[in-house]
């Protein structure tokens, strides 16, 4: 039993941070703020994660990938997220995930390599805005292999090379500069990042083979597991700058962490925060391995994780103080990443649902299970509970 | 990462479980047979069935052989506790001597009392009360004015412990009193842990009636009560830093039991979901019903990853020092979240034991009572917040 990252995971999490730390950070993210109608994709950064293998994670050996799993994934999307970074790395993951488990051998040679090296990045459109995370939800329709309808909220439309699409009978791959595309970006709240709607009016689509109502499923939670544990980096970016804050920022004669309203709404913080990291970490590898829940997990990942890191960005600018709500800060960051992505692929209600739908309408019917229906009891000594918790 | 359990391990499950099969009577498993039982006939029964459980072997198992124990790894008691929770076996009937007096004991305890206290603790012939809480002294424990006084080769105890499990059950209590005043305005100082004879004209327990209408706790009265000077853990003075190593060893608990306990209660309230009718419906196809159902899993379930976190940190034998509180602070509040769902589930019905004809919920509302204790006894939330926040994340008192 080791419920925690191996040696490598471990230095892999450690390289990641340590680039950021010397070559990318706030002072970088606040240039895209200042520049919203820039690219919103700083070359060096694009360039190093190709060159460091970090675009690569999910493609197999065969075809100039590192062949790593989800988790291996989340370890980077944990990072990214902590250090809000830009560009369509997700994107392009997906992309590269929708190519190694629905592609046919030939689009996997055909495309995977660049992907991988960071020469063609990804753009993937899965789920209308507004739909639960389920293959209902796919934003397009297909005809003939010519695709249409209105795909909201893509990241980064404008600098991807290919356009990853759920259709009603599969997942497809879109050239975004080809015929029937038209792309109109939008300025998202989260200047650090580019969004916009395409709008496919009889796009040729190539199809990826091996769709499936299932394989676009297990891609849904994927992306729901990178966004979640993107978010516990996030939040737990906030969770400790606004401690570190608090410690030093005096008032009324005291560091104001030192006041127990302060200091309860932290702790309080700090188990959820601990919770959804464990919940993201655990969906990763729940995937890795096929675990029998490894769809609960993705849905329990992604709903505490955006409702951590709901709470946590907003007592980031709380505990600030007036300059938590300031332009120069970085807590508008943090609130405005978590913003972006609390809903994607799915909100935390979304998913709950499904867990009610998995858990609650697949339960077995009341007579199967023991002790419910027996006896009015008013005494609980047997259930183990009653003095076991305190002894356990 | 890697969520096996070794085969050894394994082998210790199997065992176990085996003998469970065997050993453990199916009624037992049931709430109606507690039900029918008085508080102390059920007490008996728990106690029988738990000697019998130790003369199998399946008790201490973290302790050294020498002492009776089984000397098994952090890993083979987390089994442990998940397969008696899974198997709805008795909780114990000595549990603050099992998981708090026993492991100090050994640590810091003389030959003597290792000799007197431990086998018979285990072994239930001894029921161990802890006389922590004073009507004064509840969070604030340095606030207690129970003195025990030196004469002759004894200390005389006087004053009250009050919220004591098993008050009425207990042979012998460790407790926190004064055995000189605080020097100097050093609250903690002055304070020892005595192990003292209940069965004795100088002590009375009192039952006190909990909100569920049970006794499982009461108050110790102490009226010129004596132990010998020799009955004193830790030397005398050092009660403070005897109770927080005490209280230490709560820390390598995984709450692995505690996630096995309260998903079982989840998915018995899902049941009672499918059972009760709202707006024509059943309550489980309510929108809002269902949202609180599963974020109650959703805590579950994330306790359930914390306990593998847990059990990573004590088998790779390390110490999880305060981060404990935040493990009681989380199976604490999870367990209240089920409860909280299970009201809302049963709505008005909650007032009464069966809200629908022929389904009775007594023993869920009795949990979702308990549950309300139990983010206040062990350290209340209010304590184990500021505690993770000093302690843990490093701010200033």
């Amino acid at each position: 039993m080791q419920f925690q990252l191996t040696d490598e995971q471990r230095a892999l999490q450690d390289a990641v941070r340590s680039y950021l730390r010397d070559k990318f950070g706030p002072t970088q993210v606040r240039e895209l703020y200042e520049n919203p109608d820039s690219e919103g994709l700083p070359a060096p950064l694009w360039k190093a994660l190709g060159e460091q293998g970090w675009l690569a994670v999910l493609v197999p050996e065969e075809h100039d990938g590192i062949g790593l799993g989800l988790l291996d994934a989340s370890v980077l999307a944990r990072a990214f997220g902590a250090g809000a970074v830009p560009g369509p790395w997700l994107g392009t993951v997906l992309v590269t995930e929708a190519l190694r488990v629905a592609g046919s051998k030939e689009q996997q040679a055909a495309r995977l390599p660049a992907l991988a090296a960071g020469e063609v990045k990804g753009a993937a459109a899965l789920l209308k805005q507004g739909s639960s995370p389920s293959p209902a939800g796919a934003p397009a329709t297909s005809s003939g292999g010519a695709l249409s309808g209105r795909l909201d909220l893509v990241d980064y439309p404008e600098v991807a090379d290919v356009l990853l699409v759920a259709a009603q009978d599969g997942l497809y791959l879109v050239d975004p500069r080809g015929a029937g595309v038209s792309i109109t970006a939008q300025q998202s709240l989260d200047r650090g990042a580019r969004v916009g709607t395409v709008t496919l009016d009889g796009a040729p689509g190539e199809k990826l083979e091996g769709s499936s109502p299932q394989v676009l499923q297990q891609l849904l939670d994927a992306a729901a597991v990178l966004v979640a544990n993107d978010l516990v980096g996030l939040a737990r970016k906030a969770l400790t700058d606004t401690v570190e804050y608090d410690k030093t920022r005096v008032q009324f004669g005291k560091p104001v962490g030192s006041f127990q309203a302060v200091k309860h709404e932290l702790a309080d913080l700090h188990v959820a925060v601990t919770f959804a990291e464990h919940a993201a970490t655990y969906a990763a590898f729940a995937a890795d391995v096929d675990a029998p829940d490894r769809q609960l997990a993705a849905s329990i990942a992604k709903s505490k994780a955006a409702d951590a890191a709901d709470l946590a960005t907003a007592a980031m600018i709380q505990f600030h103080g007036g300059i938590g709500y300031t332009w120069e800060h970085d807590t508008h960051f943090y609130f405005k990443r978590c913003k972006r992505l609390q809903g994607a692929y799915g909100d935390a209600a979304q998913h709950r649902e499904r867990i009610a739908g998995l858990l609650i309408d697949g339960a077995p019917a009341a007579d199967e299970i023991s002790g419910v229906t027996a006896g009015g009891s008013a005494d609980m000594q047997g259930s183990g509970v009653a003095a076991g918790a305190a002894a356990s | 990462m890697d969520l096996r359990f070794s085969e050894q391990d394994e082998d210790f499950r199997k065992e176990l479980r085996s003998w469970l099969d065997t050993n453990l009577p199916a009624e037992m498993r049931e709430a109606q047979f507690w039900s029918s039982k008085s508080s102390d006939e059920s007490f008996q029964v728990r106690r029988e069935w738990e000697q019998k459980k130790a003369a199998a072997g399946f008790a201490g198992i973290q302790w050294p052989t020498e002492y009776g124990g089984r000397g098994g790894s952090p890993t083979m008691k987390a089994i442990y506790d998940e397969e008696m929770a899974k198997a709805s076996a008795p909780s114990t009937v000595n549990p603050l001597g099992l998981a708090f007096l026993a492991p100090t004991v050994i640590a810091i305890g003389t030959d003597e009392q290792k000799r007197d206290i431990i086998k018979p603790l285990l072994h239930c012939e001894t029921i161990w009360c802890q006389g922590f809480s004073e009507p004064g002294a509840g969070s604030d424990l340095a606030a207690l004015s129970m003195r025990a006084e030196p004469q002759g080769e004894e200390y005389v105890l006087n004053g009250q412990k009050i919220w004591t499990t098993n008050a009425m059950h207990g042979d012998k209590i460790f407790t926190m009193a004064r055995t000189s005043s605080p020097e100097g305005g050093k609250r903690h100082a002055g304070i020892s842990m005595l192990l003292v004879d209940m069965h004795q004209p100088g002590v009375e327990a009192r039952p006190l009636k909990q909100m569920t209408g049970e006794s499982e706790f009461g108050e110790v009265f102490f009226t010129d009560a004596t132990c010998l000077q020799t009955d004193i853990l830790g030397g005398e003075g050092n009660g403070w830093a005897t109770a927080m190593l005490l209280l230490s060893f709560e820390r390598g608990s995984s709450a692995i039991a505690q996630y096995t306990e309260f998903r079982k209660m989840w998915d018995e309230v899902v049941s009672v979901a499918s059972q009760v009718d709202r707006d024509g419906k059943p309550a489980s196809q309510d929108p809002v019903l269902r949202q609180e159902l599963a974020a109650a899993l959703v805590d579950l379930e994330c306790l359930k990853y914390h306990s593998w976190h847990v059990l990573t940190q004590t088998s790779n034998g390390k110490d999880l020092g305060f981060e404990a509180s935040m493990t009681k602070m989380m199976w604490s509040e999870t367990f209240r979240r089920v409860s909280d769902a299970y009201e809302k589930v049963v709505g008005s019905g909650f007032q009464v034991t069966d809200p629908r004809p022929g389904l009775s919920v007594g023993k869920l509302t009795n949990m979702a009572m308990w549950s309300r204790s139990c983010t206040i006894w062990g350290g209340s939330q209010q304590v184990q917040r500021t505690v993770v926040a000093e302690r843990v994340l490093g701010l200033p008192r």
